[in-house]
């Protein structure tokens, strides 16, 4: 079934299906609904009265059925989504700031409606990772759906200056939320946090006001900068290096990871999953979309430089987890490969491997989600985070053992998960055009699974430490948010096209992930298509 | 039917004559003088609401020395909203005076209302001084020394003030703007012209305190009452920046005489308020420097002498105006250092929210007033290819944004500290300043939702002045 899935990517472009119930729902505020329903939810959270904390438990079910509204919405967008087009859908278009030519524009393809389910799942899972919160409940919570809203807010903009505005605005709550609730180093993870990401908001300003600047100052609309046929390619390139710069302090690529290792150590966990789950996924969301679908030039000069970033990022993580005596300094540093992957198949630049860097994007936001998460979960519910202590504890926590496995073999990519496709289509499509970086990201894997072998052996099987605090197993709470990542991960690598009727192609109820997000790429491909010479033409 | 236009100037000029008197000669029972900031604050609504009805009608008074145009309706209208918001969220307990506490925020926006119609140089310059004169009287009310440096240093920035003028009156052979810009055109930048332009923009700068000339300016609002220092921080920079908008106006046909030193000017002030706002703990210390910051955007919108950059330059300074004014205010006392905000979230509800409002607005952080203001300014700087100035105030958002984080985990994530640690009594608690911290949150939310007229009208106002 996955491989049909794969091989479809192939095919010119897909016929209209007949999707059962579509268009039956559907809304022209839908995208905004998505993103300013978390706002005023955590408005109303805000000014909720709360003596002596007697609401906190109400908050945290605002803050809950909120993302599970939202995901409801986002399954029937899902259905609704009309997968043999490549335009934005469910798009909205209003005049903002006409003097400058702003403009509130909101639409989603394949690879945003990718980006949304995985914001939407990442949602709910950060609520019930959160759930343990006891202090400042109401800061808390209503600091996690404003930065939800403006990750939702980042994908479906359509307008730079949207972008602009939703991508600046996910750092403070995220940098609050670290530093009112995370660990003992709190700020300097904090702090490094925007520093490194508002040096590349910086970068994606000043991209974005050169692209404004070459083609008349008019407009920030996506379809007016990102399609502009009139930019020189030297300006291309410059632009390009910015986004990159953008993009490598966001998901994160070496050398601007120095945010990551403390803030997937320190930060509370919910906060984490959402980092590492749906934030960081952003900066390679922004390379298809600023460079890759856009500046085609720049992106071939660029390629090399991308794959070269990815396999460092890849080689770099792989060691560095490795050497690491923190279980949750590991899962940090575990968490950046998925990342690298992405960049892997963004810079290949052909259209299997693109097709392979936006399943990765949905893939491997859950799987750093899910290592982080386990990583910290299992620290915690071990009471100790040093690999030196932590011994033996399968035996003890056979849910957690069994998801920082799946954890694992998810950032690996083994088949029967959501990363097996995405990486085997990354790789397909990488080994002809890059393939140095394909084999050093390959390498750098395979260091990665060292890692992650020594990590299970020492923390699951190895020789129980006596003097080791006691453990316990995974809460409920904790169980049904490393389930629900661990559950997508299996769900997408088992039915990567949707479950079909037997013996149809008609869908159940989930039209095929692979489906919905190919979507516009074989048109953010169409330039690094191969001409395939004709059989019979003469020169 | 014609001076209904005047109606504005006349209602906050007698306002501020009739408190001035009433608290001099003890007019007041006491039952009034609970109801007086009530009261100014709705005569100053209702010459806003005089201001946004009649104020589109365009006209010019006294032979031309008062004109009414889209850029006076502008300043105006931003100018009184933030006065009344002032009044209603300011905590008259840590006030020295109630009567000249209400009139000095008068006759400063009296000052930046004649400004802003200002049709020639005295006007400008009368403008601008009245305003200043009234901050030197609200900090030297509790500190006189303060007062002294502050009247000191607006004394050389007077001086630098007249002695440009002088020379621009005497290079353009006229004291009215529009003559003097038409008489501009088709000359060139000469060196008897760009001295005084310089010293001009010298005097505005130390007005308004843009940094490297805010060591009067700073330091005289932190040791003032909440509103003086919302006084000195915003009303007066407000006055000084709607005089440098008019004056940069008229000398736009001589670019080179002023771009370079403004974006100097700018440079340094956005990076360094940024990286001082980061540098310091207070939270009203920090207020001061994010907006000795942000005025930096609006000197660089001014440098790109044109008008998509000017009308940036004045839908920023709208924003500017109230965050810059109100946060202070609705702060209240500042004695308590670094901490004296800690945990205010819970126990100050509504002034928490104002206070992080402003702070971000005045940081730039999204989506508040002062990022769509800093994003038009910046969107003018790529339009007239200052990059370097984009980049560079950029570096200084980035800093602004990371001391604003700071100052909101004070106020949300730190916990709240008994009355002795504090070191300062909790922000008096009414519900006219309630209404007014919901109104200043209102307007900084939604500056960005409406911007689109707001800067329409900015970008007439730009063109008011001539520019195209």
């Amino acid at each position: 079934m996955m491989w049909l899935g794969i091989a479809g990517l192939a095919l010119p472009s897909p016929s209209p299906a007949a999707v059962p119930g579509a268009n039956i729902f559907s809304s022209p505020l839908l995208l905004s609904v998505l993103v300013w329903v978390p706002v005023i939810m955590a408005v109303a959270i805000a000014i909720l009265p709360n003596p002596r904390g007697r609401f906190d438990v109400l908050m945290k079910q605002i803050a809950f059925f909120t993302n599970v509204g939202l995901v409801f919405v986002l399954w029937i967008a899902y259905n609704q989504f009309e997968s043999f087009l490549s335009t934005p859908q469910f798009a909205e278009n209003q005049p903002w700031l006409a003097a400058i030519g702003a403009s509130y524009h909101l639409g989603v393809d394949g690879p945003g409606m990718t980006m949304l389910l995985l914001s939407g799942l990442i949602g709910i899972v950060s609520v019930l990772a959160s759930l343990g919160i006891r202090e400042r409940v109401r800061s808390y919570f209503c600091l996690l759906l404003l930065a939800q809203a403006s990750i939702n807010g980042a994908i479906v903009a359509r307008d730079m200056f949207v972008l602009i505005l939703f991508w600046t605005a996910s750092a403070v709550p995220l940098a609050l939320l670290i530093l009112g609730w995370g660990g003992p180093r709190r700020n300097a993870a904090a702090w490094r946090l925007v520093g490194y990401w508002g040096l590349g908001t910086g970068a994606l300003v000043i991209a974005t006001m050169t692209l404004y600047f070459v083609t008349g100052g008019t407009s920030f609309d996506m379809d007016v900068l990102l399609k502009a046929t009139n930019i020189s390619p030297r300006v291309q390139v410059i632009v390009g290096l910015l986004l990159i710069v953008a993009a490598a302090t966001r998901l994160p690529l070496f050398p601007f990871h120095g945010w990551a290792r403390d803030l997937y150590a320190e930060a509370p966990i919910g906060v984490t999953v959402v980092v590492a789950g749906s934030a960081t996924r952003l900066g390679a969301y922004l390379l298809l979309r600023g460079l890759v679908a856009a500046e085609p030039a720049a992106a071939q000069v660029l390629a090399p430089l991308m794959a070269a970033l990815a396999a460092l990022t890849v080689g770099y993580a792989a060691v560095a987890a490795l050497r690491m005596a923190d279980i949750r300094h590991s899962g940090g540093y575990l968490a950046m490969i998925p990342g690298g992957v992405t960049v892997l198949g963004l810079a290949a630049l052909s259209p299997l491997s693109i097709a392979g860097a936006v399943l990765s994007l949905f893939a491997g936001g859950l799987a750093a989600a899910l290592i982080v998460g386990v990583c910290a979960t299992l620290a915690e519910r071990a009471q100790s985070r040093s690999l030196l202590v932590l011994g033996g504890l399968a035996p003890r926590m056979p849910i957690l053992t069994w998801l920082l496995i799946i954890g694992g073999l998810a950032v690996l990519g083994v088949p029967l998960l959501a990363t097996f496709p995405a990486l085997l289509m990354t790789f397909f499509g990488s080994f002809k055009n890059q393939p140095i970086g394909a084999f050093a990201v390959a390498a750098g894997l395979a260091v990665a699974a060292v890692a992650i072998a020594m990590l299970l052996r020492r923390v699951l099987f190895g020789v129980p430490n006596p003097d080791a605090p006691g453990v316990s197993d995974a809460s409920l709470g904790e169980s049904w948010y490393l389930g629900l990542l661990a559950g997508a991960l299996l769900w997408i690598g088992i039915f990567p096209t949707g479950p079909k009727l037997p013996g149809t192609d008609a869908p159940i109820f989930d039209p095929g992930l692979i489906k919905t997000m190919s979507a516009g790429v074989s048109e953010m491909a169409s330039p690094y298509v191969m001409a395939t010479p004709t059989p019979g033409a003469t020169k | 039917m014609k001076y209904l236009v005047l109606v504005p100037e006349a209602l906050v000029a007698t306002s501020a004559v009739l408190v001035l008197l009433a608290g001099r000669f003890g007019w007041m029972a006491q039952s009034t003088r609970r109801r007086l900031p009530a009261t100014v604050a709705a005569v100053v609504l209702i010459a806003l609401v005089i201001e946004l009805v009649q104020g589109a009608t365009l006209a010019t008074y006294f032979g031309g020395g008062f004109i009414q145009d889209r850029f006076a309706l502008f300043a105006k209208a931003a100018v009184l909203l933030t006065a009344t918001i002032a009044f209603a969220v300011v905590d008259w307990t840590a006030e020295d005076s109630l009567s000249i506490g209400l009139a000095m925020p008068l006759l400063a926006a009296l000052g930046v209302m004649i400004a802003a119609s200002a049709g020639d140089l005295v006007a400008l310059w009368a403008g601008l001084e009245l305003a200043a004169t009234a901050g030197v009287v609200l900090v030297a009310l509790r500190r006189p020394d303060l007062g002294l440096r502050l009247l000191l240093t607006g004394g050389v920035a007077s001086g630098l003030l007249l002695t440009g003028l002088a020379f621009v009156y005497a290079s353009a052979g006229t004291i009215e703007l529009a003559a003097m810009r038409s008489v501009l055109f088709g000359g060139t930048t000469t060196l008897a012209l760009a001295i005084p332009v310089f010293l001009l923009l010298t005097g505005m700068a130390i007005r308004a305190s843009v940094a490297p000339f805010h060591l009067a300016g700073i330091p005289s609002t932190l040791g003032a009452s909440p509103l003086g220092a919302g006084l000195v921080l915003g009303l007066v920079a407000a006055a000084a920046a709607v005089v440098a908008i008019k004056l940069v106006a008229a000398l736009t046909p001589i670019p080179d005489a002023y771009s370079s030193f403004l974006q100097v000017i700018a440079a340094v002030a956005m990076v360094g308020g940024g990286a001082a706002a980061l540098a310091v703990r207070a939270p009203r210390t920090r207020m001061a420097y994010l907006a000795a910051g942000q005025i930096g955007w609006v000197a660089a919108g001014l440098a790109t002498h044109y008008r998509a950059g000017i009308a940036g330059s004045l839908f920023l300074l709208g924003a500017f105006a109230v965050a810059a004014t109100c946060g202070p205010a609705v702060m209240g006392r500042a004695e308590g250092g670094a901490l004296s905000w800690a945990g205010m979230g819970t126990l100050r509800p509504g002034r928490a929210a104002g206070v992080a409002l402003a702070v971000l607005s005045l940081a730039g952080a999204p989506p508040l007033a002062g990022f769509f203001g800093e994003f038009a300014v910046a969107a003018a700087l790529a339009q007239s290819g200052h990059f370097a100035l984009l980049a560079l105030g950029l570096l200084g958002s980035v800093m602004s944004l990371a001391a604003a984080a700071a100052t909101l985990r004070l106020i949300y994530v730190h916990s709240p500290l008994d009355e002795a640690r504090r070191g300062s009594a909790l922000p008096g608690l009414t519900r006219l300043s309630t209404a007014g911290a919901v109104a200043l949150c209102v307007v900084i939310a939604v500056y960005g939702l409406f911007s689109s007229p707001i800067l329409g009208l900015a970008d007439q106002g730009a063109e008011a002045l001539g520019l195209r």
